[in-house]
């Protein structure tokens, strides 16, 4: 079975959006507005693909996945930033190990449909045929 | 047999996409690679995995002790630093983070030692934050080396293939699959053809 999808992302358009996409394709969906909701999906056992914006009120995409990695929430997730931000600040310094990927909107749907299903066949069970 | 040539590969964010299209094009080559992509433990042996069902070569983990082989492909596993002894034999080591990662490309590539006439060796960076990667692409030149930098448009950060080519020691710019025609040419070629251009 495949992994689920978190969309991380405080605008409700962008949000909904993503979500509509990836639904349309099959795949199996999570939102949150913000990091906290976010950390609040891992603890209840979310284990996917986690699309995360970085701009953010409060904690921003960085501090999340600062929070992901120092609660032990990394382990059986991949993390993908799907942002407006060109490219990185130096806040991602020391975080690169854990961004698998960096895709910047607007995007092309047909390029993000492809990275996530790539995603999520890293994540398939050990016994899996990738 | 030891590897007589070996292509040095440095990598990270966006980097699991970009080695899938350049190895997905990449036939076997009479080289050891070596992938130094930043990445936790947990994770490494997923991405091996992954290229493993692709490439044309074995894929591994790169193991403490181990000798390279030609036509093979090492992956660095995450929470370690890889460095190469007598450009043959993998060492292992945890010490500090170095650029903010481990394992650090720059702890890698600059363990290279200059090869023996008629050996090969060739680095390539790939897209990533930062700039891991650009001292190592320094010293691959000064030993007589090749590199070989992503370009802008495919690369998903474009960071640490500009910070490589702006220390001028990088000979070819290429997205991916045209990295694996430039690495076929390069090793099919005799070794003093290895000059850059």
């Amino acid at each position: 079975m495949d992994s689920r999808i978190m969309i991380v992302d405080d605008e409700d358009m962008i949000r909904e959006a993503v979500e509509i996409l990836l639904e349309t394709e099959g795949m199996d969906i999570v939102t949150a507005a913000g990091g906290e909701e976010c950390l609040g999906h891992l603890k209840a056992g979310f284990r996917g693909v986690i699309l995360m914006d970085i701009m953010m009120p409060g904690m921003d995409g960085w501090d999340t996945i600062r929070e992901i990695v120092e609660q032990g929430f990394y382990e059986g997730n991949v993390i993908v930033m799907l942002t407006a931000m060109d490219a990185p600040d130096e806040k991602m310094e020391g975080l690169q190990e854990y961004v698998s990927d960096y895709i910047t909107k607007p995007f092309n749907a047909g390029d993000l449909l492809d990275s996530l299903r790539y995603y999520q066949s890293l994540l398939q069970p050990e016994t899996g045929i990738v | 047999m030891t590897a007589n040539n070996i292509v040095m590969i440095g990598v990270s964010t966006g980097g699991p996409i970009a080695l899938k299209h350049l190895f997905a094009a990449l036939p076997p080559l009479n080289a050891a690679l070596v992938i130094v992509l930043h990445i936790p433990p947990g994770m490494d042996y997923r991405i091996a995995r992954s290229l493993a069902a692709l490439a044309s070569m074995p894929v591994t983990l790169a193991e403490d002790g181990e000798y390279l082989h030609s036509g093979r492909i090492y992956l660095a596993p995450g929470g370690y630093h890889l460095t190469l002894e007598g450009n043959s034999r993998v060492i292992l080591t945890a010490g500090p983070r170095v650029n903010f990662v481990q394992p650090s490309v720059d702890v890698a590539m600059k363990s290279l030692l200059k090869p023996l006439r008629r050996k090969r060796i060739i680095g390539v960076i790939l897209t990533g934050m930062g700039k891991d990667g650009a001292e190592g692409v320094r010293h691959i030149k000064a030993i007589g080396g090749v590199n070989i930098a992503q370009d802008q448009e495919s690369s998903a950060i474009y960071g640490m293939p500009w910070a490589a080519l702006e220390t001028g020691s990088v000979d070819f710019v290429f997205p991916p699959d045209k990295i694996s025609q430039k690495l076929v040419e390069l090793l099919s070629g005799p070794a003093n053809n290895l000059t850059g251009g």
